[in-house]
């Protein structure tokens, strides 16, 4: 280790020896024991809530129809790998996979028997579909009153727009959840929409808000389950995919309500905060942050404009923090930031840390990476965000892992996915009993 | 039926006990990544106890919406910190420090977002609480982990330095184009969520062994992981995937389409049935049978998308959103207009559900907030009380928690360990606050109590 480490290295070698994700392997898992049901149907939002849990060691059985999940098909520029969608790819992690008709009516007794040894019952059907098949909360719950019964859907189980039959979609729940429209590029000035067609409300990319339902239901049914070791009661929870992803914004509602102001887009710009904002390099962009005054002052003075505005007598960043500023100053930013590389620039804030007027104060300046970039970035490489799994089915795959890194029960990536019915024998035998005999006749019979 | 499992269920929410009862948390987080994940422990019944250096605390506080403030407060810091009781505590103080490690030893739970080694410098680090309080969970959340390169070179994060950095904003934006910043602290939020996805397993963990543990979040690994497909498909082609603006190149069809009156439509429909209701909805069933668009995987294939595009492109410029949202219904696909904020506000289901709940607060008075998003039938979070001033509660932490005397107090404060807010918008309470409402078995008596005859 090299002489200049920070005076707290010490601290950070004994949280690496503790949570490094290489050393995960043996230790032991939070989950462990628990039986989650996956039913969920094409829904990213229900297959990364699964992972959630199947990453912290929680027996995933992922139950779809005998021809697989719709999901599995859903996969950029219809793009497969050993036959997989690359979405579905990465987000079978961990989990066993059994096919079961649920149509049919001894698809639905199997599916009762799976449901009474299991903790949680994960599901994204249509509202009143689980109940029309004698599947739904208050029938489960009969034989078992422990189970967490868990449903993501567009717009949830209950109020006027509930039995709306929209399916649930990532970009569609997007679009309602009032972020989209306030994110995207301004139009310039004396432009019109017809000649700038990126100058539009633009989501984010790639199913965020289908993340965040999933994530905000994995905390609902690890609180669920805390509940429950304390009193044994399950319950039904409930999730909308656009209000969990609505719930990100902070303020666009208390501003409508308090100043009657409906957010528009500031493209690269921040309705709160300066300095704060993307700006065009000559070979991408960069993203400037310096949300005190000395920090927006530092990036003054690297523009050179430290005199003809006389930035050393500003005193308040105040003046600063609303659009008309933001319209009159970004585009002498964006005037410098053109006319360097993102690379120079980010020297060049380091270089003023060292040697310039208010150092050690500079500017945050981080250029905007693309993907590739940023996953051949020796930083994520290092805490094992992209090591590659050895899956037995598909080999090499490279999925994002260890996001969380924890001392004593750490997430692992087994392996990332399973072909449709591969674990058939495995947890019909396990909880069924059902030997070769039966899962043939099952399978013949097309329940399986 | 689900009718009967959520019958009443907003009406019922303050009768019903909430999933983490009786967990304490002690949070020293600043700006939305840090006190947003204690809040939605809040909203679930934790007690948490937002511990802020006085008197200026979060500097969340400083953040309006281009000037905008909500009773002086900054909309950010009311969204961000529900629930919560409010200590003002100068941790740089070793008897700060002391007064923290006494209520540690009586907490559940700890988060902070400073960054690497900061806490340890305040004596109030995971090595330290864990020798008092074994069965703590220790959460840490900053830019880059508290390990590696970049946390070794202290280089300092924000959200939009995360957005910029994961590639997420790279992705989110048009071919050609300078990416644009995500309206929303995305990295920060989404970060603040997938910590306390980690902080609830370990209480699971915690509930069959008793063993707490430490916990470090990066909001970048955590934006990174929600990636799904870019990953693969970078190991697999060698290529970056181009950026695709609004268009979900996962789903065919899926994408934002300008409606006649120039607004935007949102529209996905990519299951057979879903797919088969767009075609007989654009007057147009013979595209469902479709060569190149007969399946889902030929469809995503990308001259037949951009062909299919731009085909609904052209019906839904001659229609409204409302038109295309009418015959997704009957057709059963998915469609919505790209809301803006009045429209959002507006919308009554959202509000019947309770997901819009009305807040209803001393200080602040009656506002519309979003409750946390997971209904939970048994066991519902609920927003209750709204934000407050820098050390708002100090007497009642104090003396509830570690039974403090009067002359201990008073040592505090004059040693500055404890402390109150500044007198400033935001740090201190709104302009109409009476003097005393809301103040928990305060000793102050202020001159507006002793107006009406005192407590």
């Amino acid at each position: 280790m090299s002489a200049d480490r920070p005076k707290w290295a010490e601290w950070a070698d004994w949280v690496r020896e503790k949570d490094d994700p290489r050393s995960a392997g043996p230790k032991l898992e939070a989950l462990e024991g628990l039986v989650v049901l996956d039913l969920s149907s094409q829904s990213y939002a229900g297959a990364y809530c699964s992972s959630m849990l199947s990453e912290f060691g929680a027996e995933v059985i992922r139950v779809e129809p005998p021809q697989g999940d719709f999901l599995r098909t859903c996969t950029p520029y219809g793009l497969v790998h050993q036959g997989e969608g690359l979405n579905y790819l990465v987000e079978g992690r961990n989990k066993y996979h059994v096919t079961l008709d649920l149509n049919q009516p001894e698809g639905r007794e199997v599916l009762q028997s799976l449901a009474a040894q299991a903790d949680v019952l994960l599901e994204t059907f249509p509202v009143g579909t689980m109940d029309a098949w004698g599947l739904g909360y208050e029938d489960l719950k009969k034989t078992n009153p422990g189970l967490i019964f868990a449903s993501i859907t567009a717009h949830g189980q209950f109020g006027p727009q509930a039995n709306d039959p929209m399916p649930d979609y990532d970009n569609v729940a997007q679009a309602k959840s009032g972020i989209q429209y306030a994110t995207g590029a301004m139009l310039p000035p004396e432009h019109d929409p017809g000649t700038c067609p990126w100058a539009v409300s633009t989501k984010a990319s790639p199913w965020i808000a289908w993340c965040s339902a999933g994530t905000f239901m994995a905390t609902g049914i690890l609180a669920a389950l805390h509940w429950r070791h304390r009193t044994g009661q399950g319950q039904a929870l409930d999730v909308a995919t656009t209000e969990a992803y609505m719930r990100l914004d902070n303020y666009t509602h208390i501003w409508f309500q308090g100043g009657g102001h409906v957010t528009e887009r500031v493209g690269g710009l921040d309705n709160a905060l300066w300095l704060y904002c993307f700006a065009p390099t000559s070979d991408g962009g960069v993203f400037l942050g310096g949300l005190r005054l000395e920090m927006w002052q530092a990036f003054c003075d690297m523009m050179g404009k430290w005199d003809e505005w006389g930035v050393g007598d500003w005193d308040s960043l105040s003046p600063f923090l609303n659009q008309e500023a933001q319209l009159k100053y970004f585009p002498e930013v964006a005037k410098f930031t053109s006319r360097h590389t993102s690379g120079e620039l980010e020297r060049m804030a380091v270089e003023y840390s060292r040697s310039g007027r208010l150092a050690p104060i500079t500017t945050v300046i981080a250029p905007i990476l693309s993907p590739q970039e940023a996953m051949l970035d020796p930083n994520w490489n290092e805490r094992g965000i992209f090591t590659p799994t050895q899956d037995p089915v598909y080999g090499r795959v490279v999925a994002v892992q260890a996001q969380h890194k924890m001392t004593e029960t750490p997430i692992r990536t087994k392996w990332t996915c399973r072909p449709v019915g591969y674990d058939n024998a495995f947890i019909y035998r396990k909880y069924l009993g059902y030997g070769p005999e039966r899962l043939n006749r099952l399978l013949q019979d097309g329940v399986l | 039926m689900a009718e009967a499992t959520w019958r009443d269920y907003v009406k019922n929410k303050p009768k019903k006990p909430k999933p983490l009862s009786g967990l304490r948390v002690l949070e020293v987080c600043t700006i939305v990544f840090g006190p947003s994940g204690p809040s939605w422990l809040a909203e679930m019944g934790a007690e948490a106890i937002k511990v802020e250096i006085p008197p200026l605390g979060d500097l969340e506080r400083d953040l309006s919406c281009s000037g905008f403030r909500f009773k002086e407060q900054s909309p950010l810091f009311l969204h961000d910190n529900i629930n919560k009781y409010y200590l003002g505590l100068d941790l740089h103080k070793p008897e700060g420090q002391e007064i923290f490690c006494q209520l540690a030893a009586k907490a559940d739970i700890i988060e902070n977002n400073l960054r690497p080694g900061v806490m340890e410098r305040f004596n109030v680090d995971y090595r330290k609480i864990e020798k008092i309080n074994p069965g703590i969970i220790y959460l840490e959340k900053n830019g880059f982990g508290n390990w590696g390169p970049y946390a070794e070179e202290n280089r300092p994060s924000n959200d939009g330095a995360s957005q910029a950095f994961s590639g997420i904003a790279w992705m989110s934006t048009f071919p050609g184009q300078t990416p644009v910043k995500q309206m929303i602290y995305l990295s920060d939020m989404y970060g603040a969520l997938l910590a306390e996805v980690a902080v609830l397993s370990a209480l699971r963990h915690r509930d069959r062994t008793g063993k707490g543990q430490y916990i470090e979040i990066s909001q970048t690994e955590s934006i990174m992981r929600t990636m799904s497909w870019v990953w693969p498909y970078l190991d697999i082609t060698g290529k970056n995937p181009p950026p695709a603006g609004n268009r979900d190149v996962s789903v065919c069809p899926a994408d934002t389409f300008c409606c006649a009156d120039g607004s935007l439509v949102s529209l996905a429909a990519a299951a057979p049935q879903e797919f088969a209701g767009l075609c007989a909805a654009m007057g147009r069933p013979e595209l469902a049978r479709d060569q190149r668009f007969a399946d889902h995987l030929t469809r995503l294939q990308e001259e037949n998308a951009t062909a299919l595009l731009e085909i609904i492109a052209a019906w839904a410029a001659q229609r409204s959103p409302r038109e295309i949202e009418a015959l997704a219904r009957e057709h059963g696909f998915a469609a919505s207009r790209v809301r803006d904020a009045a429209q959002v506000m507006a919308d009554q289901h959202i509000r019947q559900r309770g997901f819009m709940t009305q807040v209803d607060d001393t200080m602040y008075g009656t506002y519309l907030d979003h409750e946390f998003p997971v209904m939970m039938s048994a066991t519902p979070p609920q927003k209750k009380w709204a934000a407050r001033a820098v050390g708002f509660d100090n007497e009642f932490l104090m003396k509830n928690l570690l039974n403090k005397s009067e002359e201990e107090l008073k040592a505090l404060y004059e040693t500055g360990a404890l402390g109150k807010w500044a007198d400033r918008p935001g740090r201190r309470p709104p302009p109409d606050w009476d003097g005393s409402s809301d103040l928990i078995l305060s000793r102050d008596q202020t001159p507006a109590q002793a107006e009406r005859g005192g407590k």
